[in-house]
């Protein structure tokens, strides 16, 4: 009966057509506005991607295209291959890991150095600039990923207090802003927002677990960071993302942490002890990928681009293979009070 | 009739709440433990809500042929495929389609990356599985086509929380005082992704305030899972002069939801790719006559109980539209069909096909 009543649809349509009531522009015209705007959203994307916006419109926490990371099929990829290795491998790769992350520490805060060395001398001559912009490899992007350590106990109220510290949370003033990038479930969204926060959260997974959670976006961290409007977070989580850094992506990560912190916004860093990653379990998934860096050359990055660190937390017991740090974005005022100290 | 396995274990890439495929995989537990199984859920991802119900996928046991059966939920490329192809246990696919990732591309061009990986894994699955099952015979031809030999429907098992959830009554209220200023409420519900085609049904609104109905006006739910295509349809709405005839709800709860299916006129779907579409569902239960683009399972999951366009060309869904609200004989017969064939969509039948499914696989030779 629908079949029918579809072709008389149909006939009537070809009707309007033929006697003028609908012209061919109507449609074309509708066609042509819609190719134009996609256009121009598509290329305004890019570009706020590209550049990580000086401003932005509407909300600075509004949603990016939901991705999950082809990361994940490596990770577990070595995940299976350490499963049918064996303990005693195991074993001999933390005692080696072990040994090449003493190493690493010295080099990892020296190579920083020189990049920060690198990058005085590209300010200082156009001609260095050039040459170390033809050295650099590609732009970073954020690595996706879904193993997150557990901020959970000692270290969630560690991180609570750190936060509570510089940001409001609704029980006298406007509940202030605290982004948790790459959340993960949203476990700990949910208990920053039960605190007073006006907690949101961005993981690179949230796209694929449509739960309708409108706190949470489809983003990695890097990505979401670099879409953000500056200095419109009061405080800032970011866990997972920092053990997974690509060379480089540590300092962009740091400056963009810096650029969308509001003076005075505290942001805190979560991320797993380099000596550490094969104990730890799902970290040991992915040695190959997961780069964790020192608490050192994370204290060495976040004061490069302007945060004063303010404590690191690295417990003795509880979780003995995580560490935390926390840092603030002075007010302009500080600043001027400290430079002139 | 081969050895009966004491496990039948479920890996599924993600399971959140009030998610189509993860509340079927949760139901599909139940009647694996109905039919006494052992039957635990792991996945690569879980909601806030579901942990301790779902384990990560690097618990996965993975015990002798004869005693674990693996099934995997497939609905996007993920590790946990991987996990599946590699386990030693008969494997069964439950499959809920993947979107094209032409559609995707140009908008998503990471997530479309994300599909092809999960077509190339459904494929790579095919020579290793005993028998796959899929919501739909749209989606069973699918797995046919990927070189699947043994297949067959057993239907989604749907969460129906927004059946029957009382309306919010504020959002009724609302919408209501909307209604009272004349002209009809077209709906549409899905999360805001390009090949769910919003800018089509904005399209067909546009004719039709131009042809038919100059205050017809259009609400979209659903969450804003892509920023530039959100984006875009701001843009064009504004660019059509339609801000206040469009209104762009967002995710909203159960009642919320329901408030709109019983305030609105007609639920028009454009999509270009839908594996099942449980909101065609929910309009038809709560008597909203559905009128949709018949493309992939959606004349399946409509039938006769709401009108399938051969096209979507904004004038011709626009007098379907119309059709269907000043036709009051087809209005009302719409309606009835639409009820019979949500009932022949209840959570028991789907269950008993599921059980109907493993016991086939219980017995393939």
């Amino acid at each position: 009966m629908t079949s029918e009543v579809v072709a008389e649809i149909e006939d009537q349509v070809r009707q309007m057509r033929e006697t003028g009531q609908v012209t061919p522009e109507l449609e074309d015209e509708l066609d042509r506005c819609f190719e134009e705007v996609a256009e121009a959203s598509l290329a305004e994307r890019a570009l706020v991607t590209a550049r990580g916006p000086e401003s932005g419109s509407g909300d600075p926490i509004a949603g990016l295209a939901g991705r999950m990371g082809l990361s994940q099929l490596r990770r577990q990829a070595a995940a299976m291959a350490r499963r049918r290795l064996g303990p005693s491998f195991r074993r001999l790769e933390r005692r080696a890991a072990v040994g090449a992350t003493r190493l690493g520490e010295a080099l990892s805060i020296r190579v920083h150095v020189t990049a920060d060395h690198l990058e005085r001398l590209a300010a200082r001559s156009p001609r260095a600039s050039r040459v170390l912009s033809a050295a650099r490899p590609g732009e970073s992007a954020s690595v996706a990923g879904t193993m997150h350590p557990s901020i959970e106990g000692p270290l969630l109220a560690w991180v609570v207090e750190r936060l509570s510290a510089a940001v409001p949370n609704g029980a006298q003033e406007a509940a202030g802003l605290v982004l948790h990038a790459e959340c993960g479930d949203g476990r700990v969204v949910e208990a920053l927002a039960a605190r007073g926060f006006q907690a949101r959260g961005a993981d690179p997974g949230a796209a694929a677990r449509a739960d309708g959670d409108s706190r949470i976006v489809a983003a990695g961290a890097l990505e979401y960071l670099g879409a953000t409007v500056s200095g419109t977070l009061d405080g800032l989580l970011l866990t997972g993302v920092v053990d997974r850094l690509r060379p480089g992506d540590g300092r962009v990560l740091a400056q963009l942490a810096a650029r969308c912190l509001a003076p005075g916004g505290v942001v805190v860093l979560v991320s797993a002890r380099p000596e550490a990653v094969v104990a730890l379990d799902p970290v040991a998934a992915d040695l190959a990928h997961r780069r964790p860096l020192h608490p050192v050359t994370w204290c060495h990055l976040l004061a490069r681009y302007g945060l004063s660190v303010l404590a690191v937390f690295e417990p003795e017991t509880s979780e003995p293979d995580l560490f935390a740090i926390s840092a603030q974005r002075l007010a302009p005022a500080l600043v001027a009070g400290r430079g002139d100290a | 009739m081969r050895t009966r396995p004491v496990r039948i274990d479920q890996v599924i890439p993600s399971i959140v709440e009030r998610d189509a495929v993860s509340h079927h995989t949760l139901e599909a537990q139940r009647v694996l433990h109905s039919m006494g199984f052992v039957s635990e859920i792991y996945a690569c991802s879980m909601g806030p809500g579901l942990a301790g119900r779902v384990h990560p996928l690097s618990q996965l046991p993975r015990e002798e042929p004869e005693r674990q059966w693996v099934c995997y939920q497939a609905s996007i490329g993920s590790p946990a495929a991987d996990a599946v192809i590699s386990h030693p246990g008969l494997k069964l696919v439950d499959y809920h389609n993947i979107s094209p990732s032409e559609l995707i591309e140009r908008w998503m061009p990471q997530l479309a990356d994300e599909v092809r990986v999960g077509r190339r894994q459904l494929a790579e699955l095919a020579p290793v599985v005993e028998l796959a099952f899929a919501d739909s015979e749209f989606n069973r031809a699918e797995l046919e086509a990927a070189g699947y030999r043994n297949t067959m429907v057993a239907p989604l098992m749907v969460d129906t929380a927004n059946f029957y959830s009382p309306p919010d009554p504020q959002v009724g209220r609302r919408l209501e005082a909307v209604r009272a200023l004349g002209g009809h409420d077209w709906l549409f519900v899905g999360q805001m992704l390009p090949h769910k085609a919003h800018h089509d049904v904005i399209k067909a609104l546009a004719c039709a305030r131009n042809l038919f109905d100059p205050k017809a006006r259009l609400h979209l739910v659903g969450r804003e899972s892509c920023a530039s295509y959100a984006d875009a349809l701001r843009r064009f709405v504004s660019a059509l002069e339609l801000t206040a005839a469009v209104e762009f709800v967002g995710s909203i709860s159960p009642g919320e939801l329901s408030a709109y299916y019983t305030s609105v006129d007609v639920l028009v779907c454009c999509s270009d790719h839908e594996g099942f579409c449980v909101p065609l569902l929910e309009a038809m239960h709560h008597r909203l006559p559905v009128v949709a683009y018949g493309v992939a399972a959606v004349p399946e999951t409509l039938l006769d109980a709401g009108i399938v366009l051969p096209s979507k060309s904004p004038v011709l869904v626009a007098a379907a539209v119309e059709r269907v609200l000043t036709d009051h004989d087809l209005h009302d017969s719409l309606v009835s069909a639409g009820l019979r064939r949500t009932r022949s969509f209840t959570v028991e039948g789907a269950r008993r096909a599921f059980a109907r499914a493993i016991e086939q696989a219980l017995q393939a030779a």
